[in-house]
């Protein structure tokens, strides 16, 4: 017969015949599941959060829970789908979920890899402010004693382009770098002849209070499209209260810079900063309106420093976090009624979170990172070639504390650097994996180590959970994030686009 | 256009052209000042006498009958139903000379032309608008690399269809590099379920090709293995479906999920979208089709249909979701005035030319020209919400 | 315990056949920031004394008391989840860092 006559002659019903029924497609599952990997955490009194390997969640009672882990729960529940899809369990229909989730995890660990992506330069110690909360500058003239010279800035370029990383960002601060700013200048220029043959993604920033910007520093900015970061407490009593300076004027600079950065380098070439501190704590909403007025689309609502609290008092509690997380609870409900009205703002460190959450990604963020981010993602080279694993390291050497102190960029090498116990001890001690509590915690995808925090609060790497405001915060915002995401569809429409941004 | 076209049929008069020709395909031309070394090759398209001679076959419409006494001696004509008026130059047919009949499969000047390399297929979708034949039609890759050639260089895009494409396997890859070498510059685009790529070597040798423009359309149909496998009748089909792109994207090739939107499909389209979004991020667009009533579906009625208008909440869910993780998506298939309005820029113009129509109901409406309008073989059923956008009730 | 309404610690008794010793460290752990605790083996019983780091009202030392028990509750099906997923996890990190299989093969 022909092949153009060869159409089907079967009448419809017994076409009909030939397809089979959803049943036959879920047969395969009656005969039981295997547990994947997960870790659960009560979320409220009602429901526990899961997570997978991914940080994928759900969310269960009690009991459905029990039924989950001992295999009693029924195919045919939406919680069985739900868990089915979200790579909670194995049946023997379908096994794709192993390499998903290989992929999920590898996806969440690339950045590591890429390896330190953030440099730090002290370019200067000294600062005309004399913020309290400040550390580490020094109100002197004496540039030999506080300035970086091109020698360590030489050694300390060298370092950076030793990283693997495809994206490079030198980060200057202080002190206050404008006041040394022909160093920054230098490093400038010579980071990116070097760059002419590394060709990496190399971006600047410089921290800085504004209050000297000149037109010509503007300038050289523009010319090399560096960023600007500047602080930005609050309203005007309060921002001038935590930052003095002679004159008082703290807060007129910094809104006056902000307006001639944005005029000669773009809209979107600034971002400010919040130090929070107690006299903050009541007025959170005043502080967000104060970034709304000056035209930023997103604040940080930074925790409250430890580092010379803790250090003069020797305590750090838990429980100060509470008034804290009132703060920032309401800021961040503020924040909310803001979105559903139509302004898009975003709170910084929920979006970081929301994107661990959300996302197969893991985060830059240095202080949510396990292993934690210290040198192997961020570094500091202070003004006298030390080299530190973060910048709340460099904090706690002004302190006395020098547990965190790399080496020097004129004693060392890269690779001495690097795999010194000095960085490789707080690095592995601490990491969440691990640790007793957060090896089970269901928030563990999304947290992070922070070894320098819990050794100037709690004298060790690991800290103790129990007792960590880090933990305490943390968890905290976990479950306010995760509780909103369920009970409010716009909170998560507006958290979907935060975590993607 | 928006008139659905007939794009083949008997009904075909041959003259001068013997019954027992094997089937060919031909070339069409208006152009009486071809030059004569391609005449030969070519059949030309009759409107008026006197008619250049030398070609290989002449094409009158039945309205031009009269025409035939002018024709060159001794030449080779068919004499086609008025149906086929939209023929051009540089379109190519296929003659059938022993069952009369004529089929278009390229038309220079469409935006839709798709090649069928197959009518084998290894699942029985509920929905399938092409239903499977299990015969063998390998002659078809002989002809479609035939055709290649004589395709317009300028073809913006070009389908590759079936069945499943991939069952061809290695001739498959042979079309395709057919395509990269006389159609350098045209958007290949192919439907396949992507269970062929789940073989590493395979989809090595297929990214080998190294095509520059070339994008696999991929049906998943739930985040539920069990309820993909029951929408495409096979069981395994998920896992293997997965594997497959998976391993496209190993080899860095363009991937497009494809998502048709039924009674069986509509309700977990929201957890549809968290998975593409959650596990298959990278896949470079999604495309979310409403129903076509051809094939299987017409027999399957019951067990699919459901009014468009009535999925939209689940559709919204699912489109925000994805475009709020940044990815492409569109949405075809589907008229305007049934989308809840926010969807409205994800919309495509996506219906064939061929198949494209509109309905009664949507005489006057101000969008007819943005929306796509319907399939003609939705005149079996279609949403009951269908309404014109008028002046006074026009949105943004 | 202390007179009137504050106390000073609990006794807490599990059965040490339905659970094991480190199932009820576990548990105690997350509780240190609020009490001290003692172990003793008494037979098939594990007495838990647990010491409040201050005196509370017995409504307070109730929900503590409440919340250890539903503790070594949960931390007992951790131990059965992560003995059952113990090697598909470690096929999952295998497969996540190895160097083939996740990319191109040769």
């Amino acid at each position: 017969m022909p092949f153009w006559r060869m159409r089907s002659l079967r009448p419809a019903c017994r076409m009909m015949s030939k397809f089979l029924g959803l049943d036959q497609f879920e047969a395969d599952a009656v005969s039981g599941y295997r547990l994947l990997p997960f870790r659960f955490t009560s979320l409220d009194a009602r429901e526990y959060v899961l997570t997978n390997s991914a940080g994928q969640v759900a969310l269960l009672d009690r009991e459905t829970l029990d039924r989950f882990a001992r295999h009693q729960l029924s195919p045919s529940t939406e919680a069985y789908k739900t868990l089915k899809a979200r790579h909670f369990l194995l049946d023997s229909d379908s096994e794709v979920a192993l390499d998903l989730l290989a992929l999920k995890v590898r996806t969440r660990f690339a950045r590591l890899a890429e390896f330190t992506s953030l440099h730090m330069f002290v370019v200067s110690l000294r600062c005309e402010h004399s913020c309290p909360y400040c550390q580490v500058s020094r109100q002197s003239d004496d540039r030999t004693a506080f300035d970086m010279t091109p020698a360590t800035a030489d050694k300390a370029l060298v370092m950076v382009f030793r990283s693997p990383s495809p994206a490079i960002k030198i980060e200057f601060q202080g002190g206050e770098p404008m006041l040394n700013f022909e160093l920054v200048r230098y490093i400038v220029r010579q980071a990116e002849a070097i760059n002419e043959t590394e060709r990496r993604d190399l971006q600047f920033v410089i921290a800085t209070n504004l209050a000297m910007v000149t037109d010509e520093i503007l300038e050289f900015c523009k010319e090399h499209e560096i960023l600007i970061s500047t602080s930005l407490d609050g309203p005007e009593d309060l921002h001038n209260k935590n930052r003095p300076r002679p004159g008082r004027n703290s807060y007129e600079k910094a809104v006056e810079g902000i307006q001639r950065v944005r005029d000669r380098l773009g809209r979107d070439r600034v971002s400010a900063l919040m130090t929070t501190t107690q006299a903050s704590l009541t007025r959170g909403r005043e502080i967000i309106d104060e970034y709304l007025r000056l035209g930023f689309d997103g604040i940080f609502l930074r925790p409250l420093s430890p580092y010379g609290f803790a250090i003069k008092t020797k305590a750090y509690a838990a429980y100060d976090i509470d008034e804290w997380l009132d703060f920032y609870f309401d800021g961040l409900s503020y924040i909310l009624e803001l979105n559903r009205s139509g302004v898009s703002f975003t709170e910084h460190y929920a979006a970081v979170i929301l994107g661990k959450m959300l996302t197969p990604f893991g985060t830059g963020y240095v202080d949510l990172r396990s292993p934690a981010g210290i040198g192997i993602a961020a570094i500091v080279y202070n003004y006298d070639g030390d080299i530190y694993a973060s910048d709340e390291s460099r904090m706690l050497a002004e302190m006395g504390d020098k547990t965190f102190r790399l080496g020097n960029v004129h004693e060392k090498l890269w690779e001495e650097i690097m795999t010194s116990d000095a960085l490789l001890q707080p690095l592995e001690e601490s990491i969440t994996e691990s640790a007793p509590m957060c090896s089970e915690c269901a928030f563990e995808p999304f947290c992070g180590a922070d070894p320098v925090f819990h050794h100037a609060t709690q004298g060790s790497f690991l800290g103790h959970k129990p007792t960590s405001a880090f933990c305490r915060r943390n968890m905290a915002i976990f479950r306010h994030l995760i509780t909103l995401m369920r009970d409010d569809e716009s909170a998560r429409s507006i958290f979907l686009r935060w975590a993607n941004a | 256009m928006t008139t659905a076209i007939k794009l083949g049929g008997s009904n075909v008069e041959l003259v001068g052209l013997d019954e027992t020709r094997e089937p060919f395909i031909t070339l069409l031309s208006d152009s009486a000042q071809l030059p004569a070394p391609l005449r030969g090759t070519r059949s030309y398209l009759v409107h008026e006498a006197p008619m250049p001679e030398g070609f290989g076959l002449y094409v009158l419409l039945d309205r031009d009958r009269s025409l035939l006494q002018s024709l060159p001696p001794d030449s080779n004509a068919v004499l086609i139903p008025d149906d086929y008026e939209y023929l051009a130059d540089g379109d190519i047919v296929r003659v059938v000379p022993n069952r009369h009949s004529i089929r278009a499969l390229y038309r220079k000047r469409s935006r839709h032309n798709a090649i069928l390399v197959t009518e084998r297929c290894n699942h029985y979708c509920l929905m399938c608008s092409q239903p499977p034949r299990d015969i063998d039609d390998s002659w078809i890759v002989s002809e479609t690399l035939e055709a290649i050639p004589l395709m317009d260089r300028e073809t913006e895009a070009l389908t590759i269809t079936g069945g499943e494409p991939t069952l061809l396997g290695d001739d498959l890859l042979r079309i395709l590099r057919a395509c990269k070498s006389w159609l350098p510059n045209t958007s290949m685009h192919i439907l396949s379920n992507g269970r062929r790529f789940a073989d590493a070597a395979f989809a090595a040798r297929y990214a080998a090709i190294d095509h520059p423009d070339l994008m696999v359309g991929i049906p998943i149909y739930s985040d539920l293995s069990t309820l993909h496998d029951y929408v495409v009748q096979s069981d395994g089909a998920f896992d293997e479906t997965i594997r497959g792109i998976l391993n496209l994207k190993r080899h860095g090739q363009q991937v497009e999920v494809r998502v048709v939107i039924h009674k069986q499909t509509y309700a977990r389209l929201p957890q549809l979208a968290e998975f593409l979004a959650r596990n298959l991020l990278f896949v470079d667009h999604v495309a979310l089709m409403g129903l076509e009533i051809t094939g299987f579906t017409r027999i399957n009625l019951d067990d699919l249909w459901i009014d468009p208008y009535d999925y939209q909440p689940q559709l919204r869910v699912a489109v925000e979701l994805l475009s709020a993780y940044r990815m492409n998506v569109s949405i075809y298939n589907h008229q305007l005035c049934v989308l809840h309005p926010s969807l409205a820029r994800f919309a495509r113009k996506s219906i064939s030319d061929w198949k494209n129509e509109y309905m009664p109901e949507c005489e006057g409406c101000l969008k007819r020209d943005e929306c796509g309008g319907f399939f003609s073989s939705a005149k079996l059923r279609y949403s009951d919400h269908i309404r014109p956008f008028s002046a006074a009730a026009s949105q943004s | 315990m202390a007179g009137g309404d504050l106390c000073a610690s609990r006794l807490v008794r599990l059965s040490a056949e339905l659970f094991n010793l480190e199932t009820i460290k576990k548990a105690a752990y997350r509780f240190t920031d609020r009490a001290a605790f003692d172990f003793s083996l008494d037979g098939d019983i594990i007495a838990c004394e647990v010491r409040f780091n201050t005196p509370l009202p017995s409504t307070q030392a109730d929900e503590i008391e409440r919340a250890f028990r539903n503790e070594v509750l949960d931390q007992d099906l951790r131990r059965v989840i992560g003995e059952e997923t113990a090697g598909v996890r470690n096929a999952i990190l295998a497969h996540a860092f190895s160097a083939t299989g996740l990319q191109n093969d040769e």
